[in-house]
């Protein structure tokens, strides 16, 4: 039993808890992947509750819209990388963890080999090829996943490749198993999100992280819980094994590896670039590139560079009016421009130089407000 | 047989969050729901009746309560 550390008297004096739950989190090892809204408060509870060892993995930089819910971050860290403000941050709150941050994106070749080094996973990414693309590589390791997501005013909360009593496990691919293609689906970006949401939904799955590994109350095992802040209604279901759906999980590693998500997610993108602001605003500058605006007329923000505008509604009507071989796509948010590349790559192919503005105007709002 | 639907996230946008049904089994309700809103052909979500999720056919009984579930992508 390791010596009295006041830092958790309240933990020990804990009924049912005491030093052998503190001792449980001090030997375990957590990954948090996406440093956004769910995993702000997820990384400062885990922290602050004395998990031995704590992973970040993230590739994002702070943004000044994310500081409405992405409490670890100040406005002085705007532009710089979330893991390292996070890993500042967390030490600062309990120098006694060791936090290891991953400056990268989740993809099926780093995701094995960073899951294998911790116990339980917890998914706090913000869309569904890293979604699916996690729930594959747990199901494969056989690791807990703690899963968590928000839409508006309403979160769901699950956990998933641990037993219940008759030694049955699901996983995500239970409840959806497929993913919905993304035009049917809107991210924070565009649906918005009320700034405490993901704070309670990430208090949950940082709650359900601490009951496993230390036996307390029940886990929402093969169960999800969808959370409404609009009047605290909580609806609980059982989510049942459908063997049918495992199939569609990759069986091995090597086809893990070749799986590629955001094809799988609908978010086709062969033969086109995605290109997020910085790149943007590079791309422009080359002679005879068409910047292509696919917004509606009259839509907002405006913007100070050259463009054409075709707004998607009748896109496929005006393509005669792009001479260029060098064509750049963008729109409000990422997706309009995704849909107006594709309608370009089928009828041109590799013929031309296709790429989209990822994330849309929004984030060339934000670089220029850094 | 009348039975209650809940509907949560973007398919409560579509249908409105509670209402009424009438309908004698989940198969029924589904084309009913799609032939008043035709978009949700196009929606995946999952359905429980009375909180278990059901992946076929199911035959309703009275006040049976049904939730359309669509998967959240948010963090």
């Amino acid at each position: 039993m390791k010596q009295y550390n006041p830092r958790y008297a309240r933990h020990y004096s804990l009924k049912d808890f005491g030093m052998e739950g503190q001792q449980k989190l001090a030997q375990a090892k957590i990954l948090v992947v996406g440093a956004g809204g769910l995993g702000c408060p997820v990384l400062q509870y885990l922290v602050a509750s004395g998990i031995g060892q704590i992973g970040i993995v993230d590739d994002d930089i702070v943004s000044v819209s994310n500081l409405q819910r992405q409490v670890l971050y100040s406005t002085e860290d705007i532009g710089r990388d979330k893991v390292t403000v996070a890993k500042d941050k967390l030490h600062q709150l309990n120098p006694e963890i060791k936090i290891n941050s991953f400056k990268v994106r989740i993809d099926t070749s780093n995701a094995l080999v960073l899951f294998s080094d911790y116990d339980v996973i917890v998914d706090c990414t913000d869309n569904f090829a890293s979604r699916y693309l996690i729930n594959d590589a747990c199901f494969l390791l056989k690791k807990p996943l703690i899963f968590g997501a928000i839409h508006q005013y309403e979160g769901q909360v699950a956990v998933f490749n641990v037993a219940d009593a008759n030694g049955n496990s699901t996983n995500y691919r239970n409840l959806f198993p497929i993913p919905p293609n993304p035009l049917e689906v809107s991210d924070c970006n565009e649906a918005g999100v009320l700034g405490v949401l993901p704070g309670i939904i990430g208090l949950f799955q940082a709650t359900e992280v601490i009951k496993l590994l230390t036996g307390i109350g029940e886990v929402i095992v093969n169960k999800l819980m969808t959370f409404s802040i609009l009047n605290y209604q909580s609806f609980i279901v059982e989510i049942l094994i459908n063997d049918s759906v495992t199939a569609l999980i990759p069986k091995d590693e090597m086809s893990f590896q070749a799986t590629d998500y955001h094809w799988f997610c609908g978010m086709g993108t062969y033969g086109i670039q995605e290109i997020d602001a910085a790149v943007f605003f590079e791309k422009i500058k080359i002679p005879n590139t068409a910047v292509i605006d696919v917004r509606e007329v009259g839509e907002l923000p405006k913007v100070d560079f050259e463009t054409i505008q075709i707004p998607l509604s009748n896109f496929a009507e005006n393509l005669p009016q792009i001479y260029s071989d060098t064509i750049i796509l963008f729109c409000q948010s990422g997706k309009r421009s995704l849909k107006a590349a594709q309608i370009l790559f089928e009828k041109w192919g590799h013929s031309k130089k296709i790429s989209h503005l990822k994330s849309g105007i929004i984030t060339l709002q934000e670089i220029k407000n850094e | 047989m009348v039975i209650k639907v809940i509907a949560f996230g973007s398919i409560a946008e579509i249908t409105g969050k509670d209402f009424s049904a009438n309908a004698s089994d989940l198969d029924t309700l589904k084309s009913n729901l799609i032939d008043q809103f035709p978009i949700l052909a196009e929606r995946k979500f999952a359905i429980a009746v009375n909180q278990k999720l059901v992946n076929e056919n199911y035959i309703f009984t009275e006040n049976d309560t049904v939730a359309l579930m669509p998967p959240y992508s948010g963090g």
